[in-house]
């Protein structure tokens, strides 16, 4: 959180961007050469400790990370599905055992066995696929890359509507300018439409914030770093409506006196990356981009950052400082990035999702969409569900559909029995099944009965996979994901996977009271919503898995 | 009404921006809230929360745990600072710090002084409850560097370090490395301080709030048993230091917080170049030499020599062939009383410092143009300028605090920054235009900007009309100025000259500053001159961030000049010709004082060459080495009768002594000296001075009283009340009043302050435009066919001009030999590599020195420093003075180089003579 590094990677911004670059020079090797990290620290003017601090940092930049040609997915869904050892048997077939390394989450819950080889995602089944896959790895069309999951929506047809093709799309954009700032910014309050990315975050006070600040450049961020475990909202959003997004990014853009979006997509997703460069491509061919657009006097250009490997950098702080390629620390708030953001400018930062609904809004009204669910919790919301379900998939509901209604009759019920249900990712709340039914699909009913929305994914834990197993779990997804600024997350976090992980494999019980502290320390403590927000699942593992944990605490 | 919010349901008063911490603790003192990741000097970051509150929207509501050391107060707020709730996290954080740290305090360096271990009595910590795991409890120590230590065992992540390195010094030494549990604290690459590019600053060290990182002074041990606050002696910019000391011994030196010059900062040298005081090498009695040899003598003996030679050199010659060079090293009241002893004693006016190698030039163009030859702002104004013009000066190494400052300011968005400098210095490379001139065009580049601006309509026309006199004259010339041709001269692009002119113009506010690079040069006081113009020209003066400042070489040759040490003014720039002011001067000292100008140091140097000069006394200075043309001055010290040289070592000028007086160094005696902003601080006394030396005020005093003139014996206090009787500005300044952070002058009789100058009208009245044509140096018109490169010199961090104290530090194990610099394209012609041995040809002789291949030269340009008299650089520099004030021409000697042809019979850096 460098004020200093912020304004030096700032002097060169978007255009050549220093996390891009180190990323570039990370390609050949798996991590960037010394010699390379200082010629690029003496360009940038910020210190060698800082180029080699940043590449450091990333799962897929950092030395360790040398060599490696193959990943294995250990995200949570896959961790439950209990497929990966066997991918990892199979691959080291074909690779050395340090040639392979681990990446979090593929977005391939919904059929899980995933793994990733030299830039293309896969999920196999069989060996035979797997070593299939491993040897022709280099050719493109390997079976195996396309994944198939349902798709389908059960309500308002927001986020799943078809594409009428870019012409047709964009025609909206002309007659927003016409109407001016004013009026759209006034739809998008009317609707009520609220983040979507975890927090909730009413979108019209951070788009008026911004519009309010001076500034000679301000930014629009799409945060398409899904990393929660689980979800793959943002890259079917990013692969099958890339449209929906880059508009939304140029709405805010135009409402903000923003002409610069940047769309920051995790390296687990290439294939979002390349669908959405492609999408830019297309808008730039067809004169939807650049100076002017269309003789409107609307500027706007994009950018395709592709991240590294680190879940934080969906903490949207956390993630302008790894687009100024800065070691992707959380800043302290405030200044918060509506007035003080990418590059110190005023910038927005949105998720995928919430940027997606904007055509939708502007196109019906925002008191079209408002009408939409209701309370605090307006229009749609998509899930998706992993493949503990019969149906797995990603499916569009109205704000407000009961639980239960998805659970057992969208997608059919569990394939095998489940005993809790993880909804919006590693720092939502663990539902158990017998809880399902007191919950409707919004962001009140989950905090009335103690969970959270989150981005909604949902993702199975089954009858036989020791609780105990699955906390230990979350502390060491946080602590291996924590950004190790602050005190409580970076300590507790190993602390807390520690004992559990004692309490299984020794002789050793955790101290209820210790763990308790642990819990309040990090929620009460931390700076951001990792260490505050791990604690939440932890909770109700203690609270409804008493019987089956009460033998490893004192 | 004023904002409430509420601490313990008590209401208090509220600022606007405060955050809670500030808030609470302005109310109830610093231990109200621990804190470890937050520093006085660095913004907040938020990584420890200790700082954690518990707030309420209302008395007794639902409450918030907060971070109180980033968030900004509420208005109406209720503040729990100490709720069972908190008491209970920090207590919780700290266990788990404990987990990863090491448990055996009391044999820990800083025990005693370690905030960590303050917070964790505070919370009363008294068990660490979780099993063993992981820790990083091997991590080994790091004493690869001469001064900075670490020992990261002991490191908390607390971040400090990594940020005092960029917001204090902007150096980007530190950072973290890898993430989460395993983050640690790299400096460079993951290297050890002695492989990274770290400056010694120490700014890490004295943020670290444990001892992870720290010195090899130990500066955060608590052994000390008294702590002085003194000002720092190696430049200008007049650090504020703090020394620790026990049973007379000097331990470590601190920068305070509370410094309004370097608030909580300084650099290597101020910090860490304190050895050389106790040295080993220190001259601790007076010296007489026989027969070509130094005996020891008593002072009784010493003096008597000195009187005695003295008055016979009277009686024959008279009092002018007697001369005086002080030191800007030296407190005001020893130059006040060096040049009372020449002036009222002697009888003569041929007193002079060391400034006439620097900045003499300064002070005459901007007394001609100002009527003060005083930068006109403080360096707090930086806090409020748009735009920044640095001319000539590498001030993160020559004035390293106030080059911090200018760094941190270049490296913001929005600001402005210009560097006219032959060389892409530091600061060159983080700002907005750099020009990169032939070393010799300064007049004719300010020429083109002037050009500029007038043409282009930036005038600053109320300004100009309203302050300032001959404009039309100077206008109607400027716009005769050859561009192209001037661009060509100067070897610049004129558009981007004209962007930075036209930058500087449009700049609400806009400061200029101005070092060696400028005065050392035969046009010098032109371009001061003109440097005045275009601060005048754009209404850069008398406001708050703007102005004209230049940067001060030595410590104190702003109160050196003050005190009257030059030929022609006497204490307070009195005019010495005017008979108004010789009344005044022969009624105060109570002696007839000469009212004609007496020599310049260079004229010193020809009357010794010519036998008008017999007796010359030196005050801490080592002209042999420092003054350009070294043969002359040899000879010149080779024909006097009588040579007295005050010095603390032994220098190639006190070898050339017939008497040598040991002297007191700035941390053995007490005085002021007055920085580059005017300000006058006190310089208190530390240590007892080493026995056998005294302090030089003491040495004058003896000699005057010897020499038949009452002069009570050496005390500050005493000498600054007779100095504030006869210097103008500073009628109101007393050694009592003076407090921490000192005054800068003019300082009323009341005791109130001037921070900028020339704020209603300019001291002179109206400032004056004059208009000066470049001309070519006659170094370059008579040499440079036959030596078509040009050597110019810079100085390094590490180093004090020609090193006698910083070369008795560990300064030495950082940067151990001169090298010159050398553009690649160049080097590639004459088949030169990087650290091959070349030979530098002047005109006057050779040299060889060790080839550093950079492109931070331009082509047909090289530069080097001067500090190791090895090398004697100063065997190549010419003759050339500055056709105004004197200042030597250090900046361009015409050359020509070639590979070393293997150095048959010498070493390198050993001079060989040519004709
Ligand atoms: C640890 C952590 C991870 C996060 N990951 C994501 C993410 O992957 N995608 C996302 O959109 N928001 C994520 N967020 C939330 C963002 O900080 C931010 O609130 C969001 O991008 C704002 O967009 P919205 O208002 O459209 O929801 C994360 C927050 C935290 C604390
Ligand atoms: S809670 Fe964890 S991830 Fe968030 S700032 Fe603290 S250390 Fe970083
Ligand atoms: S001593 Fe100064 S330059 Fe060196 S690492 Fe510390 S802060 Fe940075
Ligand atoms: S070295 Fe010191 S200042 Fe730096 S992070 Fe560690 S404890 Fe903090
Ligand atoms: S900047 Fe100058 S005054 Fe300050 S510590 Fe360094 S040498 Fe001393
Ligand atoms: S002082 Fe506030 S978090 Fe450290």
């Amino acid at each position: 959180m460098s004020k200093n590094l912020s304004e030096l990677s700032g002097r060169k911004g978007l255009k050549y961007n220093l996390f891009d670059e180190l990323g570039k020079l990370a390609i050949e090797d798996g991590t960037p050469n010394k010699d390379a990290l200082a010629k690029a620290a003496d360009e940038f003017l910020i210190g060698k400790a800082n180029t080699y601090g940043t590449a450091s940092f990333y799962d897929f930049m950092r030395p360790e990370n040398k060599g490696k040609k193959a990943y294995v997915c250990n995200g949570s869904a896959c961790l439950c599905a209990g497929t990966q050892d066997g991918v990892r048997t199979e691959l080291e077939k074909h690779y050395k055992a340090d040639e392979i390394g681990d990446m979090c989450c593929l977005g391939r819950c919904h059929e899980n066995g995933a793994f990733h080889i030299d830039g293309k995602n896969y999920s196999a089944k069989t060996a035979a696929e797997i070593a299939q896959i491993a040897t022709n790895g280099k050719q493109n069309g390997v079976q195996g890359n396309q994944d198939k999951y349902a798709i389908e929506c059960y309500g308002t047809q927001v986020l799943t509507a078809p594409f009428p093709g870019v012409d047709a799309y964009y025609e909206l954009l002309l007659s927003m300018i016409e109407r001016g700032q004013d009026a759209c910014l006034e739809d998008i309050k009317k609707s009520n439409i609220r983040g979507r990315g975890g927090a909730g975050f009413p979108m019209w006070i951070k788009l008026d914030g911004c519009r309010k600040q001076d500034a000679d450049q301000k930014f629009i961020v799409c945060n398409a770093d899904e990393g929660d475990p689980g979800a793959y909202t943002d890259r079917y959003l990013l692969e099958e409506q890339p449209h929906s997004v880059l508009f939304g990014m140029m709405m805010a853009g135009f409402i903000t006196g923003a002409d610069y979006g940047a769309v920051y997509i995790r390296a687990e997703y290439p294939e979002a990356i390349e669908i959405t460069e492609n999408a830019i491509k297309d808008l730039y061919a067809k004169g939807w981009l650049g100076e002017n657009i269309k003789g409107t006097g609307f500027n706007y250009n994009f950018k395709v950052i592709k991240a590294q490997g680190a879940y934080i950098c969906g903490e949207e702080t956390a993630l302008l400082n790894s687009i100024e390629g800065q070691r992707p620390e959380v800043r302290v708030r405030p200044p918060y990035p509506v007035v003080n953001g990418l590059f110190n400018k005023p910038t927005i930062v949105n998720n995928v999702e919430t940027l997606a609904a904007v055509h939708y809004i502007l196109e019906k009204g925002g008191d079209n969409y408002a009408s939409i669910g209701g309370g605090k919790s307006t229009g749609t919301k998509l899930l998706s569900l992993d493949s503990h379900f019969n149906k797995p998939g990603m499916y569009e509901v109205d704000m407000g559909t009961p639980l239960k209604e998805v659970v057992y009759n969208i997608a059919g019920g569990f394939k095998k029995p489940v005993k809790a249900v993880h909804i919006g990712g590693p720092l939502g709340g663990l539902v158990p099944t017998h809880k399902i039914e007191d919950l409707t699909i919004d962001f009140e009913s989950f905090a009335q009965e103690g969970f959270l929305l989150g981005h909604a994914s949902m993702l199975c834990v089954p009858e036989e996979f020791p609780m105990v197993k699955y906390l230990e779990h979350l502390f060491e997804f946080t602590s291996h994901e924590s950004c190790g600024k602050c005190f409580p997350c970076r300590l507790g976090a190993k602390r807390g996977s520690e004992m559990f992980h004692k309490a299984q494999n020794e002789d050793y019980k955790i101290d209820r009271e210790l763990l308790n502290d642990l819990i309040h320390t990090m929620e009460t403590g931390s700076l951001c919503a990792l260490g505050g927000g791990v604690p939440l699942p932890i909770r109700n593992g203690l609270m409804y898995f008493e019987d089956e944990l009460k033998e490893y605490l004192s | 009404m004023k904002k409430v919010a509420y601490i313990n349901n008590r209401p208090f008063a509220i600022e606007e921006g405060e955050t809670i911490l500030q808030f609470v603790r302005r109310y109830h003192g610093k231990n109200a809230v621990p804190t470890l990741c937050d520093a006085p000097n660095l913004d907040p970051f938020g990584s420890c929360r200790v700082c954690s509150v518990d707030v309420a929207l209302e008395q007794g509501g639902k409450t918030k745990t907060q971070a109180s050391c980033h968030t900004p107060v509420q208005e109406g707020s209720y503040i729990y600072p100490e709720s069972q709730n908190i008491q209970k996290l920090r207590k919780n954080i700290i266990e788990l710090v404990l987990t990863d740290h090491p448990l055996d305090c009391l044999t820990c360096e800083v025990n005693g002084n370690c905030e960590l271990q303050d917070v964790a009595a505070r919370v009363g910590i008294r068990d660490v409850r979780y099993p063993d795991g992981e820790n990083h409890l091997d991590r080994k120590k790091d004493l690869s560097h001469p001064y900075m230590t670490s020992d990261l065992s002991k490191c908390i992540n607390c971040y400090r370090c990594v940020r005092a390195c960029d917001e204090v010094q902007g150096q980007f030494v530190l950072s973290m490395a890898g993430r989460g549990f395993d983050s640690k604290i790299i400096k460079g690459m993951d290297e050890t301080f002695f492989e990274s590019d770290c400056v010694s600053c120490g700014a890490c060290a004295q943020a670290c709030p444990t001892s992870a990182i720290s010195d090899i002074f130990q500066s955060k041990a608590v052994k000390a048993t008294e702590k002085t606050r003194t000002v720092c002696t190696y430049c200008g910019v007049g650090c504020n230091l703090e020394v620790s000391t026990a049973n007379g011994e000097i331990l470590s030196i601190q920068a305070p917080y509370d410094a309004e010059v370097n608030e909580g900062h300084t650099c290597l040298k101020g910090r860490y170049a304190f050895g050389f005081y106790n040295h080993e090498d220190r001259i601790k009695t007076p010296l007489i030499k026989r027969n070509g040899k130094f005996e020891p003598a008593t002072w009784d003996e010493a003096y008597d020599l000195i009187v005695s030679k003295f008055k016979s050199i009277l009686e024959t010659d008279g009092p002018d062939a007697i001369a005086g060079i002080s030191s800007a090293r030296c407190t005001n009241e020893e130059n006040y009383l060096m040049q009372k002893f020449i002036r009222a004693v002697v009888g003569t006016n041929n007193i002079d410092g060391c400034a006439r190698v620097c900045h003499s030039p300064t002070a005459l163009g901007m007394q001609r143009t100002f009527g003060t030859g005083a930068a006109t702002n403080s360096i707090e104004d930086l806090k409020h300028t748009n735009c920044i013009l640095v001319i000539g000066a590498n001030p993160t190494s020559g004035h390293p605090v106030t080059g911090a400052r200018l760094k941190q300011f270049a490296m913001k968005d929005g600001n402005i920054s210009i560097v006219i400098d032959p060389r892409r210095t530091e600061l060159a490379k983080y700002a907005t235009y750099h020009i990169p001139l032939r070393p010799g065009t300064n007049v004719a580049v300010m020429n083109m900007m002037l050009y500029y601006i007038i043409s282009e309509g930036y005038v600053a026309e109320e300004f100009v009309k309203n302050r300032t006199e001959g404009y039309e004259e100077f206008e109607k010339q400027v716009l005769a100025t050859d561009i192209n041709g001037m661009a060509k001269i100067a070897g610049v692009d004129k558009n981007l000259v004209r962007e930075a002119a036209l930058a500087y113009a449009r700049a609400e506010r806009a400061m200029s500053f101005h070092g060696l690079g400028v005065t050392e040069h035969s046009q010098g006081t032109f371009a001061v001159i003109q440097i005045a113009d275009l601060a005048m020209i754009t209404g850069n003066i008398g406001r708050k961030g703007v102005g004209v400042n230049p940067l001060r070489g030595q410590n104190n040759v702003q109160g050196m000049a003050d005190m009257g040490v030059q030929p022609h003014q006497g204490a307070g720039y009195l005019d010495v010709t005017n008979p108004d002011v010789n009344g005044l001067y022969n009624n105060f000292y109570g002696r007839k004082v000469p009212s004609h100008i007496g020599y310049k140091i260079p004229e010193m140097f020809d009357a010794a060459i010519e036998g008008k000069l017999k007796a010359l006394w030196i005050m801490a200075e080592d002209v042999v080495q420092t003054d350009p043309n070294t043969h002359k001055v040899r000879k010149a010290m080779d024909s006097l009768e009588l040579l007295v040289v005050q010095e603390l070592f032994m220098s190639p000028t006190a070898e050339m002594a017939d008497v040598i007086l040991p002297g007191a160094s700035f941390l053995e005696k007490s005085g002021t000296f007055t920085n580059g902003e005017r300000r006058v601080q006190r310089v208190n006394q530390v240590v007892a001075p080493l026995p056998g030396t005294k302090p030089d005020g003491q040495i004058v005093v003896d000699v005057m009283n010897r020499m038949g003139y009452p002069q009570p014996d050496y005390d500050p206090a005493v000498v600054l009340d007779e100095i504030s009787q006869i210097v103008p500005f500073f009628k109101g300044i007393k050694w009592a009043e003076l407090g921490k952070n000192g005054k800068q002058w003019p300082v009323k009789e009341d005791g109130t302050d001037t921070k900028i100058l020339h704020g209603e009208e300019f001291k002179r009245g109206k400032g004056r435009f004059v208009f000066n044509e470049f001309a070519e140096t006659t170094e370059i018109v008579d040499h440079g066919r036959e030596f078509p490169f040009i050597l110019t010199t810079n100085r390094e961090l590490e180093h004090y001009n020609c090193g006698t104290m910083t070369r008795r530090t560990n300064n030495v194990k950082i940067l151990t030999e001169d090298t010159v610099m050398v553009n690649p394209a160049d080097a590639a012609l004459k088949g030169v590599k990087d650290g091959d041995s070349i030979c530098l040809i002047s005109p006057r002789g050779k040299v060889d020195l060790k080839a550093r291949l950079t492109d931070e030269v331009r082509q047909g340009v090289l530069s080097t420093t001067f500090h190791f008299p090895e090398i004697m650089v100063n065997e190549l520099t010419g003759d050339v003075h500055d056709s105004e004030a004197k200042c030597p021409e250090y900046k361009v000697v015409a050359i020509d180089f070639r590979k070393s042809k293997g150095l048959v019979g010498r070493k390198v850096g050993e001079m060989v003579e040519v004709n």
